[in-house]
């Protein structure tokens, strides 16, 4: 009877969540999904129609489909080790006490709060100046050499790693920081015991203990790398010189109205997406501990 | 102290410094931009500001009409900025509110009260991060239309709490799930109703885990720059992120700059004042009572 109540209970509870999720997301995700099955364009007269699986086969054999997949992994791979690895750093160098650790504290914190919707319109301008600047010939010297180097586009491309490492490592550094504050510290004493290498004591205790945090680090830096649109198009105005899919697909329906191959390519990264949470979830997770 | 001891001092001090210049310089320099004036802007050294003014800020403010002047033959718009911050702070209020009292409800159901598979809702939950925003706003205004909120501030109100809904159900359901039981049983021997136990001994205990949700919402909404500027079109209806997307660069760069600082100074108050709180609550949400 109690028991009864208490699933109506919770089932109540959840309701709000799940209604504001599923207004948010289920009609959309709907949407995405049936039209990437068919050839719906704003553009096109008459009726849409169903094409199977038209749209991803023929993303498939697509260089720019490619081409965009390359880059995204990329970029994913690239700001989430870089990420983990400051991220690591700083939650190391802040877990034990010292003068002025508030400080450092707070500043590692800074970049992540600083609300990014506008930080990214002052990175913006700061590394592509308006030419009447006193530092726009410096940045854009800097902008001539990159891009001369890497290619045209390579200056914007790299600011936009660079924004996302900056805001990512702190709040993976804090979430880390979060993560060695939960292990007691007799384990750490205990270590020191057993070793005396602090890079050993490092491999062979800390990364263990911290595995639940550190995946949680790597899903979260992976999915907003795979789903990072608005970053790379305000860095890069608008010009991709290199694509990534969230640009790629934000191209195809907006500009060229093709709604149907748009859906399918920013699809493309979910099932990618769905692996690796899979696999994270067995480390993250809290269930885990009791479900066995 | 032996010299080894002393640069290993010498070192982590290093360290620390070098950390705290790589977080801060950005800020750093958009916080002296906004403080320029034209001259200096263009005449003076980049990194360090001589003659701190306001003005760009004063200028945010100033509301004469539609036109506000010319630069050459360039019309210089003046911007509702009054009715952005309200809107922002509305909106901000409203989602943190929001996100907090459906996580709170839904960490509850499913940390405490478990229905059958609480554990898949919770894992379903957590895996809608993996759903891209690409091209979602496309069908989102289609439903926005269908509910009158294209335009809206509700329209942000609906979906904001989505973004950071997953991660903080995930974080108070496992935070409730590994609060002792005894905790609320001995209230409710002592005649306590559940809602009584609930808001007047649970809630308060769980502060530190509602701070750290309610920090993260504020991170990650105010990072959101497309919701924004797809959603809201008229200018009195704009936030301060979607309404500074729309200035022109090349003539309102050090007034944009001001409006960045603007919006930065209250989140990022808020943010330290509550910093060391959403470390706790988040070693709290995973590990307490495990």
């Amino acid at each position: 009877m109690g028991r009864a109540r208490d699933v109506r209970l919770a089932y109540l509870l959840l309701a709000p969540a799940l209604l504001m999720l599923s207004t948010a997301l289920a009609y959309p995700v709907g949407w995405e999904v049936w039209t990437s099955f068919t050839d719906l364009s704003p553009l096109k007269d008459g009726a849409t129609a169903y094409v199977g699986l038209a749209n991803y086969s023929r993303l498939l054999s697509d260089a720019a489909f490619w081409q965009a997949a390359f880059v995204t992994v990329g970029y994913a791979v690239v700001t989430s080790v870089a990420k983990l690895a400051l991220g690591l750093g700083f939650a190391l160098l802040l877990v034990r006490p010292f003068r002025g650790r508030v400080l450092v504290f707070l500043a590692v914190f800074l970049p992540w709060a600083y609300p990014a919707g506008v930080s990214v319109i002052g990175w913006y301008w700061t590394l592509n100046p308006p030419t009447t600047t006193a530092y726009a010939p410096f940045m854009g010297h800097l902008k001539y050499v990159v891009d001369g180097t890497l290619g045209t586009g390579a200056w914007a491309f790299t600011s936009v790693i660079l924004f996302n490492i900056w805001r990512g490592s702190s709040f993976i550094g804090v979430l880390l920081l979060a993560g060695i504050n939960a292990i007691p510290p007799e384990l750490f004493e205990c270590a020191v015991l057993e070793s005396k290498s602090p890079w050993r004591r490092f491999w062979l205790v800390t990364v263990p203990l911290l595995k639940p945090f550190l995946a949680l680090a790597v899903f979260l830096s992976l999915t907003s790398a795979f789903a990072d649109l608005a970053n790379v198009w305000m860095l890069t105005a608008g010009r991709i010189v290199f694509p990534v899919i969230g640009t790629h697909a934000y191209f195809l329906a907006i500009k060229a109205g093709q709604f149907g191959p748009a859906s399918a390519l920013s699809l493309t990264v979910v099932p990618v997406l769905l692996g690796v949470l899979l696999v994270l979830f067995r480390l993250f997770d809290p269930l885990r501990r009791e479900a066995t | 102290m032996s010299p080894r001891r002393w640069w290993m001092k010498l070192g982590h001090a290093g360290l620390m410094l070098l950390t705290a210049v790589y977080c801060l310089f950005p800020i750093y320099f958009m916080l002296v931009q906004s403080l320029k004036t034209p001259e200096e802007d263009v005449f003076g050294n980049p990194f360090i500001v001589t003659n701190p003014t306001l003005e760009n800020f004063e200028e945010l403010f100033e509301r004469k009409g539609e036109v506000r002047g010319f630069v050459g033959d360039a019309l210089r718009r003046s911007y509702p900025f009054l009715d952005w911050l309200a809107n922002t702070l509305f909106v901000f209020a409203g989602s943190v509110a929001a996100t907090l009292v459906a996580s709170v409800a839904a960490g509850y159901a499913l940390g405490r009260l478990r229905p059958p598979g609480f554990r898949w809702w919770r894992r379903v939950i957590f895996a809608t991060y993996v759903v891209p925003q690409t091209i979602l706003f496309i069908p989102l205004f289609q439903v926005m239309h269908v509910l009158a909120l294209d335009d809206s501030l509700l329209a942000l109100l609906l979906v904001y709490p989505s973004m950071a809904l997953p991660f903080c159900v995930w974080m108070l359901s496992g935070y409730f799930e590994h609060l002792p039981r005894e905790i609320e049983e001995a209230a409710l021997i002592e005649g306590a109703s559940r809602a009584g136990a609930f808001f007047r001994i649970v809630l308060p205990m769980s502060r530190p885990v509602l701070v750290a949700a309610g920090i993260f919402t504020l991170g990650t909404i105010a990072s959101d720059f497309m919701i924004a500027s797809v959603f809201l079109l008229s200018p009195q209806n704009q936030t301060i992120t979607a309404g500074l997307g729309t200035f022109d660069v090349a003539l309102d760069e050090l007034a944009a700059v001001a409006g960045v600082n603007l919006l930065a100074i209250p989140v990022v108050t808020i943010s330290a004042v509550f910093a060391r709180g959403f470390v706790r609550g988040l070693t709290a949400s995973m590990v307490e009572g495990s």
